[in-house]
């Protein structure tokens, strides 16, 4: 029996503002009478939405902004309804949304210890017996008499991530609530919330960004599309996903014109003209196997006379994880160039990179390292599993290294 | 109803905790703390009794200053959990949009709020009563269901207008301003008994007499600050036949009141 049964659920929003007195009353009026009216256009935050989660089971939900994210979440933990459709929960809700949104500035922070509590639906004598272990965990103990309007905004969320993970329900729905206080507490609240999930068994539901964080935590992630669920299951296959369609719309944005790449900084000295992908057998591709070679040339003009030019290539991940980067500086091959249209050629021996979409990037530098051209995202580059068995992959890790193995 | 009444016992904690939040927030940063609460009727009394130096108003057997304060008090406290009862919902906006739990806690909590400041006001009227050297009788032992009708009253208000009042937020603005004017036309300056040797013995409005004055007792707070004043002051019961057109009014419309709020509660968290 899950634990959530969400079936066929729309949620809609009527677009524009508020209309005054005289409007609404004419078209009282109209209604009455029976003719028809412009309605205010409805938006559909969400779209024929199904899915139903078991006990137990973490699930992450992604997609662009503006996808239903965050209204999905609102109708499970009961503050909007569905317009059609129902949804079943068993169980109390927790929801983490807008963490510490209910914080009272003239309150210290021992009151609002309190008050947080009894809003999120904890009981006295229950906050009373956790009091000690919610301050030690936001390193307030120092500050909790102090009113919170005096607090720093860490401290503040600190303290109330410290309340909102003390709760004892069995559904947890959290919104984007991870990237709180400095790294060493994010690294603090990740193991709290693993605890809550790996230990406890609780039911929880994430709501997040942050695509490498989420794919850590669940084992189960959906990915909304305009109000509708267009991917569920496996985590990296979900992600990858998401990934590529962020990344297509990435590069759709460095359109090539006149026979120049749009570079997102430069310094007029240099256009770059044209940017491909090749084989070793020099056959321009978009996609090349794991532990391959690949070769990236670039035809570009020198406005004037260029020395010691420096010249990097890379590939980055979509959400900007710059994995392979290689310059020419390294290697002491720095040109120095006359005016006019010259090309380079960069081969890369073993591309040892994890099959998925990457983006290519190019950085082209002045003896003094001031960029004189740049951009990401200037293609796509498809790494496939080649002559490899994708399967036999580890689950993590970006890249992949040659490895000897022994055993004795 | 017994719906509610479950919700009122499981979210008991909530709603003492939020009660406390509304006063421990209003008196926080103020010196007179919660004093503030007892100036408002004392002032208006001691106005009134001014203004009745020179006009002269019957106030029977009783010291009208303490009359008119047994009335302020318990007015003051219907219009103030009323106004506070209609805007609590809006003025939750950051809770409506996080959580989830029945949202008729919002109005609840306002009149529970206004429930310690009436507490309060009656440390004053028993000092008054002192000081003019008035006992109050068993007749007093009636004092909590007066205060009860009191609470429903103010909730039929409350109710509907913390619904609309998310939709218009003319109502929040306009229900102060009509509640004010409706203390005029409640026994609070004058006592009840004059408008009803007036309209009942003198027959004052010809063949409308009588009606008039069952309109008059169609608000409820006519009949009950009557009563208030009879069981605390003037050791009698409670006048029943003065206080039923506004019982009947209430009985009828608080249940409509709820039922609105409740179906309307279901897109605070949209409209807000």
């Amino acid at each position: 029996m899950p634990i959530i049964e969400v079936d066929h659920v729309s949620k809609e929003y009527q677009l524009g503002a508020m209309q005054g007195l005289k409007q609404g009353l004419l078209k009282t009026a109209a209604r009455l009478t029976g003719k028809s009216v412009a309605e205010r256009p409805l938006f559909k935050a969400l779209d024929d939405v199904g899915f139903s989660i078991e006990q137990g089971e973490v699930v992450g939900i992604i997609g662009h902004n503006g996808a239903g994210k965050s209204t999905l979440l609102k109708l499970l933990a009961g503050i909007s309804k569905p317009t059609s459709g129902s949804i079943r929960v068993d169980g109390r809700v927790a929801p983490l949304i807008e963490v510490g949104a209910g914080f009272i500035p003239d309150f210290t922070g021992r009151e609002n210890v309190y008050l947080n509590g009894a809003i999120m639906g904890m009981s006295k004598d229950y906050i009373a017996r956790k009091f000690d272990e919610i301050v030690d965990f936001a390193e307030m103990a120092e500050f909790i008499d102090t009113p919170v309007k005096r607090y720093s905004s860490g401290m503040k969320v600190k303290l109330a991530f410290s309340v909102a993970t003390s709760i004892s329900s069995e559904i947890l729905i959290i919104d984007e609530v991870l990237a709180v206080g400095d790294l060493a507490f994010q690294q603090k609240c990740i193991e709290r919330m693993e605890n809550l999930i790996k230990r406890d068994g609780r039911t929880v539901i994430i709501v997040g960004h942050n695509i490498r964080q989420l794919q850590r935590f669940c084992e189960r992630i959906m990915l909304l599309d305009h109000g509708r669920i267009s991917r569920d299951g496996n985590p990296s296959e979900v992600c990858g996903v998401f990934y590529d369609e962020a990344q297509r719309k990435n590069i759709a944005r460095h359109v090539i014109t006149e026979g120049a790449i749009e570079p997102q900084r430069s310094s007029g000295d240099i256009t770059v003209n044209s940017i491909e992908i090749l084989d070793d057998a020099d056959i321009p591709v978009d996609r090349i196997g794991l532990h391959e070679p690949l070769k990236i040339r670039a035809t570009f003009t020198c406005a004037r006379k260029l020395e010691r030019v420096e010249f990097n290539v890379g590939l980055h991940t979509s959400d900007f994880v710059h994995v392979i980067s290689v310059g020419n500086a390294l290697y002491d091959a720095l040109p120095t160039l006359e005016p006019g249209t010259h090309q380079f050629t960069c081969r890369l021996s073993d591309v040892p990179l994890r099959p998925a979409n990457y983006a290519l990037r190019l950085l082209i530098a002045n003896q003094y390292k001031q960029a004189l051209w740049s951009a990401e995202n200037i293609r796509q580059v498809q790494i496939a599993p080649g002559r490899y068995d994708i399967t036999k992959l580890p689950g993590l890790g970006l890249v992949d290294v040659p490895a000897e193995w022994n055993f004795e | 109803m017994l719906q509610v009444a479950k919700n009122i016992y499981d979210y008991r904690e909530l709603m003492a905790t939020l009660a406390w939040k509304n006063i421990a927030l209003r008196y926080k940063q103020a010196y007179l703390g919660i004093l503030w609460a007892v100036i408002k009727p004392i002032m208006l009394m001691l106005i009134f009794t001014l203004v009745r130096s020179f006009v002269g108003i019957d106030s029977g057997n009783v010291p009208y200053p303490v009359l008119t304060f047994a009335a302020l008090m318990l007015w003051v406290f219907f219009q103030e959990a009323a106004s506070e009862g209609v805007t609590s919902v809006v003025g939750n906006t950051t809770l409506i949009r996080k959580i989830y739990f029945p949202r008729e806690i919002f109005p609840l909590t306002s009149v529970l709020t206004k429930l310690v400041e009436l507490g309060i006001n009656f440390l004053i009227i028993m000092a008054l009563m002192a000081w003019y050297g008035i006992l109050p009788g068993a007749e007093a032992l009636w004092v909590p269901l007066l205060i009860a009708y009191t609470i429903l009253a103010a909730l039929t208000i409350a109710f509907v207008g913390a619904a609309l009042n998310v939709y218009y937020r003319d109502v929040g603005n306009a229900l102060p301003v009509m509640l004010s004017l409706l203390m005029y036309a409640s026994p609070v300056i004058y006592p009840l008994h004059l408008v009803q040797e007036k309209l009942v013995v003198q027959q004052a409005a010809g063949e409308w007499s009588n009606l008039l004055y069952q309109v008059y007792l169609l608000n409820p707070l006519a009949g009950l600050i009557d009563g208030f004043q009879n069981v605390m002051l003037r050791g009698l019961p409670p006048d029943f036949s003065a206080m039923l057109p506004g019982f009947v009014l209430v009985a009828c419309l608080l249940p409509l009141s709820y039922l609105y709020f409740k179906r309307a509660e279901a897109y605070f968290a949209d409209v807000i």
